[in-house]
């Protein structure tokens, strides 16, 4: 079974972006922005490009990495406007027309013949346009790296505890355990559980709003990215 | 560890919760969402009374303190405003009950109870503009009629609102002849299907593309409307004279009855006079 590439899921495994190319980028999107750029929206495009482009895994990866090379080596990231579109819509339509072109090129290079596309799994299709499954995907991509932050933010501020609550509370699949049971799990009392859980909500929120700040153009895009998250 | 689709969900209900800590607020359910945040049914605990709370998505002490000033019988009022334990800014209001305008609509009320919420509308409006603040996304479902026939105007914009793209003036720049667009769209809306013409004028000319073309302010708008209900002629239509003539007839049809009576007598006086 072709499966999705476990790359760019957790933090720390997100393919190493080519430095000297990162440095190539200058003015508005720093290195650092760069990289949370990839972080955040390596997933999402590479999900789009399988679904829109019908592409197996390695030829996804592939697409996806030499987009994002691309993008550095011609500045693309530069030419983004914020007055026009938000930097995802342009992001998505930027995949959209180098994926095209990418596509094209090979067509040509085998002289008129048939690109070949591969027949994706029903558990990948899941009626799901790539438009959806790129936005599923971003939030997908948001909600791990700030749960990684909030992580380590627990682990370097002594708040074990209310990580281990958050964890098996809000973290758990369908069968998690009860506000009572994870009081005597941890012998405290029901109310420290929920303010335990109150803090690291709020602090998961703080961390998503962070994420979304470095990868937004301004306020206005923000608020706009912030309004869309919720809603 | 991958966050599967449910636990995404999960963490996208939990997060956008508000904080309620260290408030005297405890949450109820979900009233709606606005173009900047939420409105949630609570409870006031220290005064035991229900409220409405808005929770912008995002942290706009200044705009909320803005709209905590604005005292008027068509706007709901404020309780308190303040910042939550998560940084997003909120206040407290009064919780109404009644419907919003789009389902008034449906229950056919009279051109004349239409024209008084319109009226109510637009003074509300006219009031929040002498302050400097403008509605941004003024639609029926930011209008509520109470049970008792009382109108109020809710979910008074910020900075950060773009409008409701049906309701939204075109100009980029929003300002308080935006809200006059919004509020002759509202009229449009309100209206039966086979409106007055001096009406279906009035609300045109709110709604004109170019804002200079529109109501220099809303009094001048709620002046034509109120010329309308009084018979006379709206600035918005210059009326052809059939109109005006029906208009005359209709607004003086007493003064004409008696001139006609009159006039019979002296007629009936002459006649048999000369016979």
């Amino acid at each position: 079974m072709d499966t999705d590439t476990g790359i760019g899921g957790i933090a720390g495994q997100f393919p190493s972006t080519d430095l000297s190319l990162l440095a190539a980028v200058s003015g508005e999107l720093s290195h650092r922005a760069l990289g949370q750029v990839v972080a955040l929206y390596w997933k999402p495009v590479y999900r789009f490009i399988r679904l829109k482009f019908r592409k197996n895994n390695e030829d996804a990866k592939d697409l996806t990495q030499s987009f994002f090379t691309m993008a550095v080596q011609r500045d693309f990231f530069r030419g983004f406007d914020p007055r026009r579109a938000s930097f995802r819509t342009y992001l998505r339509m930027a995949i959209d027309r180098f994926a095209a072109n990418q596509l094209a090129a090979q067509k040509r290079q085998k002289r008129g013949g048939d690109v070949e596309f591969e027949q994706l799994n029903d558990h990948l299709i899941a009626n799901e346009s790539p438009e959806e499954a790129f936005e599923r995907e971003w939030q997908r991509q948001l909600f791990a790296l700030a749960v990684n932050d909030l992580r380590a933010h627990c682990l370097a501020s002594n708040k074990k505890l209310q990580l281990d609550i958050f964890e098996s509370y809000d973290l758990a699949g369908p069968d998690r355990p009860s506000y009572a049971e994870l009081a005597a799990r941890h012998g405290i009392a029901e109310t420290s559980v929920t303010n335990y859980l109150a803090w690291a909500r709020r602090t998961l929120r703080a961390f998503v709003t962070q994420r979304l700040r470095r990868v937004t153009s301004g306020e206005a895009e923000l608020r706009k990215e912030l309004r869309r998250l919720w809603s | 560890m991958e966050l599967t689709d449910s636990i995404v969900d999960r963490l996208r209900h939990v997060a956008a919760l508000p904080d309620l800590v260290g408030t005297r607020y405890e949450l109820e359910s979900q009233i709606g969402r606005g173009g900047t945040g939420v409105v949630y049914a609570a409870r006031d605990r220290e005064l035991n009374r229900p409220v409405a709370l808005k929770v912008f998505d995002f942290a706009l002490p200044g705009e909320a303190q803005l709209i905590a000033q604005l005292e008027h019988p068509a706007i709901v009022p404020i309780y308190e405003s303040g910042t939550l334990a998560d940084g997003r800014s909120f206040y407290a209001m009064k919780r109404v009950v009644g419907e919003p305008l789009d389902r008034y609509v449906t229950k056919s009320p009279s051109l004349a109870e239409r024209l008084r919420v319109i009226r109510r509308v637009g003074e509300a409006l006219a009031f929040a503009h002498s302050r400097g603040v403008i509605h941004r996304d003024l639609k029926p479902q930011n209008v509520m009629v109470g049970d008792f026939g009382q109108v109020y105007v809710m979910d008074w914009g910020v900075d950060a609102v773009a409008g409701t793209p049906a309701f939204r003036a075109p100009e980029a720049e929003l300002d308080q002849r935006s809200d006059i667009y919004a509020l002759g769209l509202l009229l449009q809306f309100m209206l039966p299907q086979t409106p007055p013409h001096a009406l279906r004028a009035v609300a045109n000319k709110a709604t004109r593309p170019n804002s200079a073309d529109r109501y220099p302010s809303v009094y001048q708008f709620l002046a034509d409307i109120e010329r309308f209900q009084e018979g006379l002629a709206v600035e918005a239509w210059s009326e052809p004279l059939w109109h005006r003539a029906r208009r005359f007839g209709s607004r003086n049809a007493l003064l004409l009855w008696l001139f006609a009576a009159y006039a019979s007598v002296k007629f009936l006086l002459f006649f048999l006079r000369t016979v």
